[in-house]
């Protein structure tokens, strides 16, 4: 009977053994298979591959504007997000992603670069000021008047003297370099990202939104959109100035 | 029963005659000290045969599934992994026992090596071994093809890169080799052909050649410091030895039996912890992202080839193997007398050491491949945040134009990044501006490792680059000043 | 079982029957040989005679001019069962519009010139790389920088009623190019 209890055993532990064989870790999980070919469109691999370069590693902190941002999401039109990873922003370091602009990501993956964005960032908070349009006026809205940079230049003593200097040429201490008016920074943005950077700031880096009061004096408001295209003509008339730095990459600002 | 069995026996052993011929080899005495601790030295060659013969086993197990055609191969692959019962299991195993009989081979030649048993009167079994070693090599590189994946294509690629420089008949060469004029089904099948008849033929030949030299020479014992190899005198002295030999069928087996059936243990375990390689994906040279590395018995030759300098390439490629391997072969011919033991041989050991050394090295450098660019680094590693923190609206222009021009795929930013270039986390104090823009410029002068960007780059581009390239230093340390580093610019 | 050795005969002057038919055996074993050998060696080695193939790569208004594009297209040299292998890619870059408004067009094998890895363009700094060894080259397809020996093959292309074509590519190397120039 002994020697059959044993048997019984040998054969018992055999079968376990085969079936631990099931789930040796050597054995390729055929939910790789699937995975792999769903990185393709999902958002977290596809911007770690191809935004974390210039935007952060976790959309703040990076050179280029950030997108983790509840604020510009808040205000930036979907097809527009699509367009720009699409078509990259002349006039910028943008490059165009979209296959057919010479990238290499294919439609579904833009598309999913520009949903994820939203989905993973966007604040369900609500922003109560009343925000100014990411895009400038359209030709059709004709109580929109183009930006006055002599207007504009009032408002920068008021709303960005206190950090980039006086004429963006530079501040005071801590902030002596932050000057903006100087050529090639301004040959490497265009008149839309510095609407946007205006508009959003950059509250990873300091840099108050268009409505914040910090580093502000008292009688700063917060800045309307027209205000908003003052600045930009402001800054547009700067680089106009400097005309001998224009590139031919970036060169068409729009 | 066992009355009937000796009876077929002694019926075959009539007509064969194993009893007179098969069973004096088996039992064929080696020296006594061959027997003792100094046995466990001569393991290695058993083990060898025991890898080979799981190749063979395995080998068939593979082909019954994989389908050598281009088009089918790596669905078959895939199917052997996912799908086919233990198809997974026998892939890996097929791939680790391959890598343990390299290994094993290697121990086995430098034991031999560093023992001298090479020496009179084992000098044809060293030469036959060499032409083993290649075989196996052969059954490495010809296995990897088959694994139809980017690695497998761009192998190919690369391999017929390497003929194709062949002085005058290099395009013939390349089209024996792919046997058609893209890289494809036929090359496909002219692997399969090596690795499954050809290259196994071979070394099932020079394998048999090999034991019978093994047996007709006999195991040299273990070398003794006070009793070199005189080939006048040895073969008495090995005569004289022999007498108190002991059989080798019997105990003196135990060890080669007992180190074999460890290593194959060990090499199931690995196959069944980490599973088998690749394929990586399908082999199609249109999708992007294809980073081709060889295989580890010959990323020390890729680290060579990468480091040499391109006026020697070609020779490296073409003539330096045949003159290894020729070396190899003279071995015996330039020493076949002399002293055995390595504590009189000093060269020998140094040689083994300088030999492993320069392979681990070179093969570690071909593991992390430092000059290769990192064909992503520029849009997936961030600029460090205490950069970006610290830096000026210039200064983060530059640090975009610095991603944007992929800089990033060849220099690294505290030590993520490209590492083909130097490190550019302090470049602020060591080059001034002035000679920041030369460099990003010119390039390296005289077309050597760094492109010139002098017309990749617009004025302001340079200028915010070289604004963000200065500003690269810890923080208190002044930038670089001219005369520190280039004095020749002094005025 | 003991064998009996056969002792060779005592030297005798062979008859001349026996030194023709040695002759003879000789040169019919040598034919036999040659006959079997000359095929086989041409299975293996000759190459097959291949017409040249074009292949439509579209629209000449499709290449936006001073821009470098990709095109992937089945290589018509393929056998139906190469598989993905048969795919091709290669650069096509259309040069600003010439003389006489005479399109130009530079188009290029993917494989580096040193050892056959695929390079990538980087429209950004206007360089194709390599991820083998780091060979850079410009978009003109000089060689930049790093191991290859020349630049990137340039492959045949014309233009035909508005389409551009491109002469199929074999696998190029250093003595075997694409083009009769370079």
């Amino acid at each position: 009977m002994a020697s059959r209890h044993t048997l019984n055993g040998f054969v018992l532990a055999l079968g376990a053994l085969l079936a631990v064989g099931c789930d040796w870790p050597g054995k390729p999980d055929p939910g790789t298979r699937q995975r792999a070919a769903e990185e393709l469109t999902s958002f977290v691999p596809l911007y770690r591959q191809h935004c974390v370069g210039c935007h952060g590693a976790d959309g703040q902190q990076g050179p280029a504007p950030p997108l983790n941002d509840p604020l510009f999401l808040a205000i930036v039109p979907d097809a527009e997000l699509e367009r720009v990873i699409r078509r990259g922003r002349r006039g910028t370091p943008m490059p165009a992603f979209g296959i057919e602009a010479g990238g290499e990501l294919s439609d579904a993956q833009v598309t999913a670069l520009a949903q994820g964005l939203k989905s993973h960032w966007k604040s369900d908070e609500k922003l109560d000021e009343p925000l100014p349009s990411y895009l400038p006026a359209d030709g059709d809205d004709s109580t929109r008047q183009p930006g006055d940079r002599e207007r504009g230049a009032t408002l920068f003593a008021v709303a960005c003297a206190g950090c980039h200097g006086e004429n963006g040429r530079g501040g005071e201490g801590s902030d002596a370099n932050n000057a903006i008016h100087e050529p090639a920074f301004l040959a490497l943005i265009s008149n839309q990202a510095l609407r946007r950077i205006i508009i959003t700031g950059r509250s990873d880096l300091g840099m108050p939104s268009f409505a914040g009061k910090d580093g502000r004096p008292d009688d700063f408001s917060t800045l309307t959109s027209p205000q908003i295209d003052d600045l930009v003509a402001l800054l547009a008339h700067w680089r106009d100035e400097q005309g001998q730095l224009a590139n031919p990459h970036t060169s068409n600002v729009p | 029963m066992n009355h009937l069995l000796r009876e077929l026996g002694n019926w075959i052993d009539v007509r064969v005659g194993y009893s007179e011929t098969l069973l004096p080899m088996l039992r064929h005495p080696i020296p006594r000290a061959a027997d003792g601790p100094m046995g466990w030295w001569y393991v290695f060659g058993s083990a060898s045969l025991t890898f080979l013969l799981i190749q063979i086993l395995t080998g068939i197990g593979l082909s019954l599934v994989y389908v050598p055609a281009a088009n089918e191969a790596y669905e078959s692959l895939v199917y052997l992994d996912y799908e086919h019962p233990f198809g997974w299991f026998l892939r890996a195993l097929h791939y680790y026992a391959g890598s343990g009989m390299v290994v094993m081979l290697l121990a086995h030649m430098t034991q031999v090596f560093l023992h001298g048993a090479y020496k009179y009167p084992r000098e044809l079994t060293w030469m036959v071994g060499v032409v083993l070693l290649l075989c196996t090599l052969g059954m490495f590189f010809s296995g990897q093809i088959l694994r139809w994946d980017p690695d497998a294509y761009w192998g190919l690629a690369v391999a017929g890169s390497m003929a194709g420089r062949v002085p005058v008949i290099g395009p013939w060469v390349v089209h024996a080799l792919l046997g058609s004029e893209i890289i494809g089904a036929a090359a496909l099948s002219r692997f399969f052909a090596l690795h499954v008849f050809v290259i196994p033929g071979a070394l099932l030949t020079f394998l048999v050649l090999h034991l019978w030299l093994v047996l007709r020479c006999g195991i040299s014992a273990p070398p003794a410091a006070d009793r070199p190899v005189d080939p006048a005198t040895y073969e008495a002295e090995y005569h004289e030895e022999l007498r108190q030999g002991v059989p080798f069928l019997g105990d003196a087996m135990l060890r080669d039996l007992f180190f074999s059936a460890a290593a194959v243990i060990v090499v199931v375990a690995i196959a069944a912890v980490v599973g088998p390689k690749g394929p990586t994906g399908p082999p199609d040279p249109t999708l992007g992202g294809a980073n081709p590395r060889p295989e580890w018995p010959f990323l020390w030759l890729f680290a060579l080839l990468a480091l040499s300098p391109p006026a020697a390439e070609t020779f490296i490629m073409l003539v330096f193997p045949v003159v290894v391997i020729g070396i190899l072969f003279l071995v015996p011919v330039v020493s076949n007398r002399g002293h055995r033991a390595p504590s009189r041989r000093p060269v020998a050991v140094l040689a083994v050491i300088v030999i492993y050394t320069t392979l681990g090295a070179l093969t570690y450098l071909g593991v992390t491949a430092p000059w290769s660019p990192e064909m992503r680094a520029w849009t997936s590693a961030a600029i460090p945040t205490d950069v970006v923190e610290r830096s000026s609206p210039l200064e983060l222009q530059g640090s975009l134009v610095f991603q944007y021009k992929n800089c990033r795929n060849c220099h690294a930013l505290e030590g993520v990044g490209g590492r083909r270039g130097p490190d550019l986390t302090t470049v602020g104090t060591r080059l001034t501006r002035d000679q920041l823009i030369d460099q990003v410029s010119n390039g390296t002068p005289g077309g050597g490792n760094m492109p010139a960007y002098g017309k990749q780059m617009s004025p302001a581009e340079m200028t915010v680059l070289a604004d963000f390239l200065v500003s690269l230093r810890p923080s208190g340390q002044p930038p670089a000043k001219v005369w520190s580093s280039s004095p020749t610019t002094r005025p | 079982m003991d064998h009996e050795i056969i002792q060779p005969p005592t030297e005798q002057p062979h008859p001349p029957r026996r030194v023709f038919f040695r002759w003879l055996t000789s040169a019919a074993g040598a034919v036999a040989a040659a006959l079997v050998s000359v095929p086989f060696v041409g299975y293996l080695f000759q190459q097959r005679k291949q017409s040249v193939h074009w292949v439509a790569l579209g629209k000449v208004a499709e290449f936006p001019f001073g821009e470098t594009r990709t095109v992937a297209f089945d290589n018509p040299l393929r056998q139906p069962w190469d598989g993905v292998t048969a795919h091709t890619g290669v650069f096509v870059r259309r040069e600003g519009p010439g003389e006489g408004a005479v399109d130009r067009f530079l188009v290029f094998a993917v494989n580096c010139a040193h050892l056959g890895c695929p390079v990538s363009w980087f429209p950004q700094s206007g360089l194709f790389m390599c991820p083998c060894h780091g060979g850079v080259y410009y978009a003109n397809g000089q060689r930049a920088s790093g191991p290859p020996p020349r630049g990137l093959f340039h492959c045949e292309w014309r233009v035909v009623d508005g389409n551009l074509e491109v002469q199929a590519p074999h696998y190029p190397t250093l003595h075997d190019t694409l083009d009769q120039t370079t």
